[in-house]
This record gives structure tokens, C-alpha cells and sequence, in this order.
């Protein structure tokens, strides 16, 4: 049952005799490249039993970094790889059974009963790709993800601002303000703040989206991911850029925060391009969802 | 803070990215060709691969609650998706949810909009689905009023509608699957909030501005590899035109009136035809390209507009400031 019969892919890469020494990845496992004839291409894997690893949060956790640490290494030296997402693995084709309806499925036509090996699958299904996936890597050579997450702090943003008025009303007393008058106007302030804060966000977002597109050669826009109290998001988006331009979205990063001191920054990366692999699979794969 | 003014640096601290990674490393990165997953015998590795595909964090969340995965991930990844359907405000709840439609009647096209009805604890929202759209919403605290309508459709039916009456006199109508309780739960959701009887109104000014004029518009995106045309919503208040595409999370133009210096139409090239686009030039010196299905109106609008708080120029070229 623990059978290494499988191959669990990390990445596809330029072929490259030493890219995966000494590289090792998830549990400690050393990695090696399966080189696929014909093609300039080659897969990063580790020998695996045919089943997806499955485990608790911080289990996951640690095997994600351990996956992305050897793709970070083999990227490095490599310039250019296909990640691969989480989970990724190829087995054996089954032995095919006593009497199968079409005899050839199996591909053995020499007659032997033995399905193809996860290496004769992957190889053969890299070398049906070999264009699709060379000419991706060459595109995304030298190219690098950055994470950009901005943020403004509302308390900063409409300091000495709109909510005076309620502040200022005098406490109980002449206006005979009742708790529940007082509440919603602690709520209308919190609300004016809110917008204050979504109007100065919306001008932020304009602003700096352009100067990064500018910069970055593809752009995704990425939703809001952190969530903190006090704060409202601005833009967070995952950039494709040369790695010779990673200052200059610094560059822009720092300027918003010299010029607007309500912003909270953060900026991640360099990454392997995660974000930007060409989704035609992936699409197929939505497509089959429920 | 000191003004430290050197680029800031990305960075790849375990510590700080660690979650973003997750995040990215589940979702994202090449799948091997879907064929070759599913003929991968006895792994039923297409659980994975959908669920990583939809889901965002929750997934390493729910990595750990793997074990009954392969008969739950389908209604998980429904339930994820339903999620993500509509993007909610902060602190924005969703009541209620039911396939429904829109009764479009201001423009040209007068006709309903299908989609999805949802009812939050703050609006109330018709999204199409594909190519996701918001068709119509609006604010719970804008809704006066709420009934059902009976009303023959085209196959003879009697189908009730729900009429939703609006603070500025408006009136919009939805269909519903469950009208009755759409009506319920909106009135119940609408009397929970302050009457704009109250002295102080719950609505404020700089969120609720009232648009000038609102529509479809191209914006000629300006990037590092030549700009491109997007499809988006054009927004007029009294003081900025904002275009927000529906896939971005914010407006990718935010113009205040007040920096036009011209606008003037462009006989050339878009999507909106070949006498679609509009340039409005700008006291920074640029060119914004917009392209309009009725092009005659927006110039009108930005160049009323502009006159009225900036230095705007009717004609072809830009008036000094």
C-alpha cells in the first residue's frame, strides 16, 4: 500500500541536469527531476504513494512552505518554472482488468499486462504539452509575482474630520439627547467615517492601480484578503513584474506612504509566478464543477 | 515613521507571508490537464483541485477536515461559491438569497434583467450571474416602501411581484421564485431600520451622493503593454465622474470634475463604435479615453459638468486654466 507507484509534481521547469540537487521538499524528501525526452522541459517530483496527503491545518501549513521553499530554490536557479498547486499527483495506470471491453486501453500492445508507470504518463503528457507549456515558461522567464495588500486606517483618515458634530453634542442634559439618540449618532459617525474612509480609498485605488500597471506586465486584481478592524481596504492585487522592476514598485509604494500616512502597506514577494500560469486548465476544471 | 524615501522592499519573511502563500500555492498553479487527474484510478484527486480552485482561505482552514472530503467537497464548493457570489461590505450579512429579476425600464430597453435576488442586512441586490453584474440596488435605508403586485405574464400567469418604493419617488419592481417571503423579510429588515422621519438622517452625504448620471462606459485602461478597453459602470455625482469595472474590488478612474479642461469626441475606433469615443482632457495634462454607447449624452453631461467647477472648453481644444 505505501508503494511509491505515484509522483507528486512540484513544478514543470526548463530542463536543467542539476536544477533539483540537493533540493528537498515536503517532509524532508529529496526531489528529482523526471526529464522528458524531446522537449527542453523537465517535472520536479518526489517518489509518492498513491494517495494525497491529507492532515491537520498546521500540518498543511508546514508542507505548503516546504513545497514552495523547493520551488523557490529550483526557481532561482532555473529562472522560470510552472508551479504546480498543492496536492498534484500522478500514478500508475491500474493494471488493466482480466477482460477490458477495448483491449488497448492500456497502451501495452506488446501484450504484457502492466499499465503505464506514472513517469511514462507524466513524460508522455508533457510531451503532448511540450509547446504550451515551453513557450509559457519562456514567457514567465525572468518574471517574477509580487503581492501588493493597501489598506487605509480609518481613525487616521478622518481625524479632525466629519465626525465633530456628534462629538460635540453636549452630554444628556439641554438637548435631552436619549441613550438611543446618543447611539445612533455614534452610529451615523461611525458611518460618515466609513464613507470618508471609502471615498478617500476609491481615489487611493484609481491612482495607485495606475502608476503600478505602469510598471507590472499583468495585473490581477485580488479581492480583499486581510481583514482588520479600523481599516479599509484599498487595493490588493497580485503583480507580474520583471525582476528588474521591483524597485520601481517600491518606488510607487513608498511614495503613497510618504504622501498619505493613513495607508497601511504590505508588500510580498519576490514569489515564482504563482497568480499568472496560463488558467486554460484550470477553466476546464470549473467548468466540470457542479 | 521617519520619511525613509529608499523603495520599499517585498517581503518573502515566512512570518508575514506565510498565509498569503497558502493562499496562493492552493489556488493558484498550473493543474496538470484535467484528463490525466481524473483518469488517476481510485484518487478522486478532482475533490482537490476544485475545492483549491474555489476556494481562497477557507480552504486551508477546512484543509484540516479533510477526511470526509471526497462526498463533501461538492457541497462545499456550492456553498463557497454561493459565498462569493456577491461581495458584501464589512459587517454585511446575507439574509436571503433566491433567483429572480429586475424590471428594467429607464433606458431604451425596457424588459426584465434575470439574476439572483439577494437581501442583505444592508441592501438589497439583483446580480447577474454570468458575466457577473450587479443589474440593480439598493439601500435598505433608501426603501420606503414594499408590496406585492399581481401581474399576467406573457404565458397568461399570474405571477405576485414585489414593488419597492424609493426615498428619491422611485419605484423599481423585482420578480422573485418566493415572492411572499422576499416581502417578508425585506419589511422586517426595513422596519429594524431608523424612518427618514428621524431628525438626523442615517444616509450620509459624501456616500449617498445622488448620481448625475450613471451607465455602461469603456475606459481605455492606460498599461505598461498599450492600453486596453474594459467594460465597466460610469458614475456622474456633482463632483467626480468614478468607472469601476465589475471584477475589480474598486473604481480604476476616479476623475473630480473640477480637472477637466475639455472633452471632446474622437472620430476613430472603439467598442462602442466607430463614433463612440469620448477624450476629456485633464489639468495634469492627460487624456482619459472613454468610449459610450450614447456618446452625445455623456459629452454633454461632463462637459455641463465641468463648466460648472472647472475650467472647461466645449470645443476641440483645451481652454487655459
Amino acid at each position: 500500500m505505501t508503494e511509491h507507484t505515484a509522483l507528486y509534481v512540484y513544478a514543470l521547469l526548463p530542463d536543467r541536469p542539476d536544477a533539483a540537487d540537493g533540493v528537498t521538499g515536503i517532509d524532508g524528501r529529496p526531489l528529482r527531476l523526471v526529464r522528458v525526452p524531446g522537449t527542453s522541459v523537465a517535472a520536479l517530483v518526489h517518489d509518492a504513494a498513491p494517495t494525497p496527503l491529507e492532515g491537520g491545518d498546521d500540518q498543511v501549513r508546514r508542507w505548503v512552505e516546504e513545497q514552495s521553499r523547493a520551488v523557490d530554490t529550483v526557481w532561482e536557479r532555473t529562472g522560470s518554472v510552472l508551479p504546480m498547486t498543492f496536492n498534484v499527483l500522478v500514478a500508475a495506470e491500474p493494471s488493466p482488468e482480466p477482460s477490458p471491453e477495448d483491449g488497448t486501453a492500456a497502451g501495452t500492445a506488446a501484450g504484457t499486462p502492466v499499465g503505464r508507470s506514472a513517469e511514462q504518463r507524466l513524460t508522455e503528457w508533457v510531451t503532448e504539452q511540450a509547446a504550451d507549456i515551453g513557450g509559457q515558461l519562456e514567457g514567465l522567464a525572468g518574471r517574477c509575482e509580487l503581492r501588493v495588500d493597501i489598506t487605509v486606517d480609518r481613525t487616521a483618515a478622518t481625524a479632525g474630520g466629519t465626525g465633530g458634530a456628534a462629538e460635540g453634542a453636549p452630554e444628556g442634559g439641554p438637548d435631552g439627547l436619549s441613550p438611543g439618540m446618543r447611539r445612533l449618532m455614534e452610529k451615523q459617525r461611525e458611518h460618515r467615517a466609513r464613507a470618508t474612509a471609502g471615498q478617500l480609498a476609491d481615489t487611493l485605488h484609481a491612482e495607485t492601480r495606475q502608476r503600478l500597471l505602469a510598471v507590472a506586465e499583468d495585473y490581477r486584481d485580488r479581492g480583499p484578503t486581510h481583514r482588520v478592524a479600523g481599516e479599509t481596504d484599498v487595493l490588493c492585487a497580485a503583480l507580474l513584474v520583471r525582476r528588474e522592476d521591483i524597485d520601481a514598485v517600491g518606488a510607487v509604494l513608498t511614495d503613497l506612504r510618504a504622501r498619505q500616512p493613513a495607508v497601511r502597506v504590505r508588500f510580498l514577494g519576490p514569489w515564482p509566478p504563482y497568480s499568472f500560469i496560463d488558467t486554460a486548465h484550470r477553466a476546464r476544471a470549473e467548468e466540470m464543477a457542479p | 515613521m521617519t520619511a525613509d524615501l529608499s523603495p520599499m522592499r517585498p517581503t518573502r519573511d515566512p512570518r508575514v507571508t506565510l498565509d498569503d502563500l497558502l493562499e496562493v500555492v492552493l489556488n493558484k498553479g498550473a493543474v496538470l490537464h484535467l484528463d490525466l487527474i481524473v483518469a488517476v484510478a481510485d484518487i478522486p484527486l478532482i475533490g482537490v483541485s476544485l475545492r483549491a480552485a474555489i476556494a481562497g482561505m477557507e480552504t486551508m482552514l477546512e484543509y484540516g477536515m479533510m477526511r470526509h472530503w471526497d462526498e463533501d467537497t461538492r457541497a462545499w464548493a456550492e456553498r463557497s461559491t454561493a459565498r462569493r457570489a456577491l461581495d458584501l461590505e464589512e459587517d454585511e450579512n446575507v439574509v436571503c438569497r433566491m433567483s429572480g429579476g429586475h424590471l428594467l425600464t429607464e433606458s431604451l430597453y425596457h424588459g426584465w434583467r434575470p439574476g439572483t435576488v439577494y437581501l442583505t442586512d444592508r441592501r438589497l441586490v439583483v446580480l447577474r450571474d454570468e458575466p457577473r453584474e450587479i443589474l440593480w440596488e439598493t439601500g435598505l435605508d433608501a426603501v420606503t416602501a414594499v408590496r406585492l403586485e399581481p401581474e399576467r405574464t406573457v404565458g397568461g400567469e399570474e405571477r405576485l411581484r414585489l414593488d419597492v418604493a424609493l426615498a428619491d419617488g422611485g419605484q423599481e419592481r423585482l420578480s422573485a421564485r418566493e415572492p411572499g417571503e422576499l416581502h417578508a423579510l425585506l419589511t422586517e429588515a426595513c422596519a429594524g431600520r431608523p424612518t427618514p422621519a428621524l431628525p438626523f438622517a442615517f444616509r450620509s452625504p459624501a456616500e449617498e451622493d445622488p448620481p448625475l448620471a450613471e451607465g455602461h462606459l469603456w475606459y481605455h485602461e492606460p498599461r505598461r503593454g498599450g492600453p486596453l478597453w474594459r467594460g465597466g459602470q460610469g458614475r456622474m455625482t456633482a463632483d467626480r465622474l468614478v468607472w469601476k469595472s465589475p471584477v475589480d474590488s474598486r473604481p480604476a478612474l476616479v476623475l473630480p470634475l473640477a480637472d477637466i479642461t475639455a472633452v471632446r469626441r474622437v472620430p476613430a475606433y472603439s467598442p462602442a463604435g466607430e463614433d463612440g469615443l469620448i477624450a476629456v482632457h485633464t489639468t495634469a495634462g492627460d487624456e482619459v479615453r472613454l468610449a459610450a454607447d450614447d456618446p452625445a449624452a455623456w459629452t454633454e453631461r461632463l462637459r455641463a459638468a465641468g463648466a460648472a467647477t472647472g475650467p472647461v472648453a466645449a470645443g476641440p481644444v483645451a481652454a487655459a486654466g
